[in-house]
């Protein structure tokens, strides 16, 4: 859409500034035809008496960046005149815009922070955190710099991620293909999001399992295909649980145990004696603690001859399987004759 | 904390996001917001400290100014009459270059968070638990509870596990702060094991994983060591030749630029991103049905393996054949082990 009308137009940020700038103003608050009329960036464009459908709409989407920016913007609904949007009023309370008074930071918690937001610096919530940042930086106070440097990432690779923290926080049911560990094919399922959480570095998801109605926690990395976003909201009074996700990984971690022979002096043992919770025991061997006995097998296939699996069966047999797996996909191609004569040599 | 020596360098961490420009309107809005507050505390402040403090353009800073100068509300009048405007020392703005505010409309204060904002870096904090820079918990919590009071609407829940600290890391700042070089024996993904002597530099991360940049004393080059890979790490007496912040570190973790070995990879699309580090920025990735074809850069198969044979299924070696080979023989090696153990 082009803005035609008048002299240059009015850039985007001025128009969304002037608009904060006057909802932080008024205190009886505003109709959305004052804004129109009067707001800069909106003001050049409206029509008196006339259509203007396209500044409405216009108007619409600028609220929820706004709003998106953590700014309270609210509407208030006069008790005369329900049911008339016309009537509605539109401000953002100040005491409910500034940062609470009390709130300071110390250098040493600038520097953290820096560093915490710094680690997002890639792909989801990166936008988020740098507007966090600035709004940090307003405070003017000066981090003091680690000693040492410090360049922290926490990669979300999982596509699933940017859906679902924007279904967690608009409380939206989301609709997602599910491919359970040791199942072969794929089921649909429809979650209320709780929380989101990365436990031994897999992102999982926690929520409410509508077919089934209770909370489930499913791996982000075990979703495949697109998240559907639905229009179907949901009631979530729940406080703290991201808190008892995590308790309740960490509780499985703890309870299940794998015992490995990793071969001394390998990156396998080097890896795995430096991995959180293990054990040596008295003959050598190591005690692994692990929440997915899938995954853990995928950690352990990748070390190949360096490490054996002692126990539990299920995990011994599930290593088994993926390193068929990968024997049979890495055949050679055509081999030549000699190459043939040379490997029937070999076995 | 111990006092960082005295060096006219930022230490080595890597620059936050392009400055160059803000890409949204509303990062711009963002900008705006806290710039606004910072201005009035500061009463007199110059364009080039006030940049630096944000970590944006001179350029940036005196674009939002120009703005905020001629910006405020409709008024009484609906007309934006003088007073209802934002002003600012006009002359000392463009002939010294520096910014005070005379007057003020609607805004003094810094805007609170958004839930997603909290979020993003309560779970940072919360991650960052594993570097010795982390305060204690009582101050931590204290620390998160600030962020999540100081959020329009509760943090989204977003959490990641708490990690222990790391150890490692507590010698490696305590030889940065002496000025001293490390020692560790490092097992490559080869399965060598060799003694190095190290100049630490940085400490970078990806999700679970740790790895220390530094200069490589045994190698005479800058390498990424993964913490996890390191053992018998000691401080030795030995002062370093090259402190962080004295040489230039890119933000890849590996560069595969300079790397002989092209391997061809068959993966499936929504597993690209298992490739990780490995997959350069931009690697050619053809479609070929319903999997896509990736090469990636290595000095040798003997890492790759280790990922291939973990992705079973996923992933597949194409080219060359010795790659295949090598893959093939990994995992043939360690299933035979679970044979033998069938037979006796």
């Amino acid at each position: 859409m082009t803005e035609t009308r008048g002299p240059a137009p009015v850039p985007v940020e001025e128009r969304l500034f002037s608009l904060v700038l006057a909802l932080l103003a008024t205190e009886a608050g505003l109709t959305k035809n004052e804004i129109l009329s009067t707001v800069q960036g909106y003001r050049q464009r409206y029509v008196f008496a006339g259509d203007n459908a396209s500044l409405e709409r216009q108007f619409e989407r600028d609220k929820d960046d706004i709003r998106e920016l953590g700014v309270p913007l609210e509407t208030i609904e006069p008790i005369d005149e329900s049911g008339n949007n016309q009537h509605l009023r539109y401000l953002i309370p100040k005491g409910a815009y500034d940062l609470p008074a009390d709130i300071s930071f110390s250098p040493e918690e600038i520097a953290l922070l820096n560093l915490a937001a710094m680690a997002w610096r890639e792909g989801s919530l990166s936008r988020e955190s740098r507007h966090a940042l600035l709004k940090l930086r307003s405070l003017g106070v000066e981090s003091i710099e680690p000693v040492l440097g410090y360049a922290p990432r926490i990669r979300t690779r999982e596509a699933a991620f940017d859906p679902l923290t924007d279904a967690l926080s608009r409380r939206m049911l989301v609709r997602f293909a599910y491919l359970k560990p040791g199942d072969l094919s794929p089921r649909e399922r429809t979650v209320a999001p709780l929380a989101l959480v990365q436990h031994e570095g897999r992102w999982h998801i926690t929520g409410i399992d509508q077919q089934i109605g209770e909370p489930r926690t499913f791996l982000l990395s075990r979703i495949v295909g697109p998240v559907t976003r639905t229009r179907i909201p949901f009631e979530n009074d729940a406080r703290g649980t991201a808190e008892t996700a995590l308790r309740q990984l960490d509780e499985i971690w703890a309870a299940n145990t794998a015992v490995v022979r990793a071969r001394p002096s390998s990156d396998a043992q080097t890896r795995l004696v430096n991995r959180r919770g293990s054990i040596r025991r008295p003959d050598g061997d190591l005690t692994l603690h692990y929440t997915d006995l899938h995954l853990l097998a995928d950690d352990l296939s990748g070390f190949g001859p360096e490490v054996f699996v002692v126990s539990p069966p299920e995990l011994r047999a599930a290593v088994r399987r993926r390193l068929e797996l990968t024997v049979a996909t890495h055949q050679p191609v055509r081999p030549t004759a000699e190459e043939e004569a040379g490997r029937a040599e070999t076995a | 904390m111990p006092k960082q020596p005295e060096s006219p360098k930022q230490p080595g961490s890597p620059k936050q996001p392009k400055s160059s420009g803000f890409v949204h309107a509303q990062d711009k809005l963002a900008f705006l917001l806290s710039l606004v507050p910072y201005l009035l505390d500061r009463d007199r402040v110059s364009v080039v400290d006030a940049a630096a403090h944000f970590q944006v353009s001179e350029e940036q800073v005196r674009e939002a100014v120009r703005l905020i100068a001629v910006s405020g509300v409709p008024g009484e009048t609906s007309q934006y009459q003088h007073g209802d405007l934002f002003d600012i020392a006009w002359d000392d703005f463009e002939q010294s270059d520096e910014i005070q505010i005379t007057h003020r409309v609607a805004l003094d204060d810094s805007p609170r968070f958004s839930a997603r904002e909290a979020a993003a870096l309560i779970a940072g904090l919360q991650y960052l638990q594993a570097v010795p820079e982390t305060l204690d918990s009582a101050v931590h919590s204290s620390l998160m509870a600030k962020l999540a009071r100081g959020s329009s609407e509760e943090p989204s829940q977003v959490a990641v596990a708490k990690s222990e600290a790391n150890a490692s890391l507590v010698t490696i700042r305590s030889a940065v702060a002496g000025g001293l070089q490390i020692e560790f024996d490092y097992v490559g993904s080869r399965g060598e094991r060799e003694h190095r002597v190290v100049d630490p530099l940085r400490i970078d991360s990806n999700n679970e994983s740790w790895y220390l940049r530094g200069w490589c004393h045994t190698r005479q080059g800058i390498r990424t060591f993964r913490l996890d890979r390191m053992a018998d790490l000691t401080v030795t007496s030995n002062p370093n030749l090259y402190r962080p912040g004295d040489l230039a570190l890119s933000d890849n973790l590996f560069d595969g630029s300079g790397e002989t070995l092209g391997v061809v990879l068959e993966v499936h699309p929504a597993a690209v991103s298992l490739l990780g580090e490995y997959l350069a920025e931009g690697a050619p990735q053809l479609e070929r049905g319903a999997v896509v074809q990736a090469t990636v850069r290595v000095a040798h198969i003997h890492g790759l393996k280790r990922l291939i044979a973990s992705l079973p299924g996923i992933v597949r070696v194409i080219e060359p054949p010795e790659a295949r080979r090598a893959v093939h023989d990994w995992a043939a090696e360690a299933l035979a082990a679970y044979d033998d153990s069938v037979t006796s």
